[in-house]
């Protein structure tokens, strides 16, 4: 999607009488990683959108007491088996099932290596969340640290930073293996390959330090904020990410793009601003409504 | 006066076959049996001697090793990525620091160093010995292996009317490589499947197979590349850390299932 750009929209009152703007918002910390400050992410959300903010613990420690067992069917069951393929529904495997147990007892595990077909796994999220808080009232925005996917055009599946829908996720491993590294890291990680019969991944990112966020990487906050925007945004008006390549809702298939969207730029195109400011007015309204 | 004692040739074969019979009697009901001496197989085999637990681990080939003899492109220089050298050390093996996380070690040394180790901690092994079939109990439960040597598969079957053995068990680790033989035989069945490996795409593959070693059946443990190709997981390339510690990871689990408690850390 990178380059693609979306016409401009007229923002009048008519667009935004469809929006859904949510009364709370809640935030799901992803203890796998330990550089996610979760409560910075919120207070951006807050400050942009007007939102109320409530930031909670694991998403699936938290819903998922009770028969961890079927949980953790569901989940493997969501597993991309190939991913030149569209899904394919096939019955998890015990050791699928068990993995998935460990998962869910160890969550500050994080282990990369497993795609997940991304809606599939929103639905068994949906079917988690509490009955009362189960409408477009109340936007949810969980952090991960699986590696969730969809299936494109292009007839193949790609992992993603984030999923929106309901509710939506933001991987933290997505961030990290997502959007492409700089093509010369492939060309020498494919080089050291062969020569050395294994990839010294710590040797082959040394050059290209900083030019990507990694497993842990202090600047991970900063890239989180903007795709919790993006989730938050598509929540509230059914549109899916910014053209303008300087915005945070742009959707960068390039770690560079990432970076200049969410870190050098970290602002919103004029565009999006004036949709942030109508949504904060919005958000503000209703809840003075509410108190009287 | 010759150096060596004397001893006929009828002693020599009566010494061959005493002990390979008792060894076979001993084994002929085991604890663990692991298919595939590789390094995941036989640092499980070490991992679950040093418990006291009776395995023994049946290679098809007359080496022992599998793949940790060589490294990539036909290179014999190993490479593991940390934490796994720290299993080098256990072993006694030496390595070198290449970058950072990323260590060397000649692949003859370190192989022969796990056979040594696995042996020396008392695991058996029958090497030229080939899977054939699994042996199903109760509810369909594996509870032992069937085996022939592997020289009957390379002949005309018309010459080679071999019939083969079985060897009973409460465990197997099935770390046969790619191939997961184990797991075949169980989906030949219909009662397991393999997914096929995955593509080689991030970096944390080997997280993937660590985690991943478990029960994959009931009375089966994959381990090693086995797991890569039961589960659909990405394929990491010839970095060997991944293998030991799935190997470690599997006679955790064996030791788990048998209810048995592992011993303090040496």
């Amino acid at each position: 999607m990178a380059g693609w750009r979306k016409p401009a929209r007229d923002l009048g009152s008519r667009a935004s009488a469809d929006w859904d703007v949510p009364s709370s918002t809640v935030l799901y910390r992803d203890p796998s990683s330990t550089t996610l400050d979760l409560d910075k992410v919120s207070e951006y959300l807050v400050e942009t959108l007007g939102l109320k903010c409530e930031v909670r613990q694991n998403f699936l420690s938290l819903y998922a007491e009770r028969d961890r067992e079927a949980l953790a069917r569901a989940i493997a069951a969501t597993r991309v088996r190939n991913i030149l393929r569209p899904f394919e529904q096939i019955e998890p495997i015990y050791g699928e099932v068990q993995f998935e147990l460990r998962l869910l007892e160890e969550p500050t595990k994080r282990v990369p290596g497993v795609l997940y077909d991304g809606y599939r796994y929103l639905r068994v999220m949906r079917d988690l969340l509490p009955r009362a808080e189960r409408s477009l009232r109340v936007l949810h925005i969980a952090f991960e640290h699986r590696i969730l996917g969809t299936f494109d055009d292009d007839g193949r599946y790609h992992a993603r930073a984030v999923v929106c829908g309901y509710p939506s996720v933001v991987s933290t491993s997505g961030i990290v293996e997502a959007p492409a590294k700089p093509a010369a890291y492939y060309r020498v990680k494919a080089q050291l390959a062969l020569a050395l019969g294994a990839v010294p991944f710590d040797a082959v990112k040394e050059p290209f330090k900083g030019q990507f966020i990694d497993y842990d990487d202090p600047r991970l906050t900063e890239v989180a904020r903007g795709y919790a925007l993006q989730a938050a945004i598509y929540h509230i008006t059914k549109e899916a990410f910014c053209g303008d390549s300087a915005c945070r809702l742009f959707n960068g298939h390039w770690q560079a793009e990432m970076i200049t969207a969410q870190l050098e730029s970290g602002g919103l195109c004029p565009r999006h601003e004036r949709v942030a400011a109508e949504i904060s007015g919005l958000a503000r309204r209703e809840r003075a409504a509410k108190k009287h | 006066m010759p150096i060596f004692g004397e001893a006929s040739e009828a002693e020599v074969t009566r010494a061959i076959l005493a002990g390979f019979t008792k060894d076979l009697g001993e084994y002929a009901s085991t604890e663990v049996i692991i298919v595939g001496g590789g390094p995941s197989g036989l640092t499980a085999a070490r991992e679950l001697a040093l418990n006291g637990v009776r395995n023994v681990v049946i290679e098809r080939n007359n080496y022992i090793g599998g793949g940790f003899w060589i490294g990539g492109y036909l290179m014999n220089t190993v490479t593991l990525r940390s934490p796994a050298q720290k299993y080098l050390d256990e072993i006694g093996c030496p390595y070198k620091k290449y970058s950072e996380n990323l260590y060397v070690t000649p692949g003859p040394h370190a192989c022969s160093k796990l056979i040594a180790a696995a042996m020396d901690a008392g695991a058996k092994i029958q090497n030229m010995t080939s899977f054939e079939d699994i042996v199903l109990r109760e509810k369909n439960r594996v509870a032992g292996v069937v085996i022939n040597w592997t020289p009957v598969q390379a002949l005309p079957h018309e010459i080679t009317c071999v019939d083969p053995i079985a060897l009973e068990c409460e465990l197997v680790i099935d770390a046969t490589g790619h191939d997961a033989y184990v797991i075949q035989a169980l989906e030949k069945r219909g009662l397991a499947k393999r997914i096929g490996e995955g593509g080689m795409w991030i970096e944390k593959s080997e997280d993937a197979v660590v985690e991943h070693t478990g029960i994959a059946y009931p009375g089966v443990v994959v381990a090693g590349m086995s797991v890569c190709s039961t589960y659909g997981l990405p394929r990491m390339g010839p970095t060997f850390g991944a293998m030991l510690l799935s190997g470690k990871r599997a006679a955790e689990v064996a030791l788990k299932e048998l209810g048995r408690t592992p011993k303090k850390k040496r």
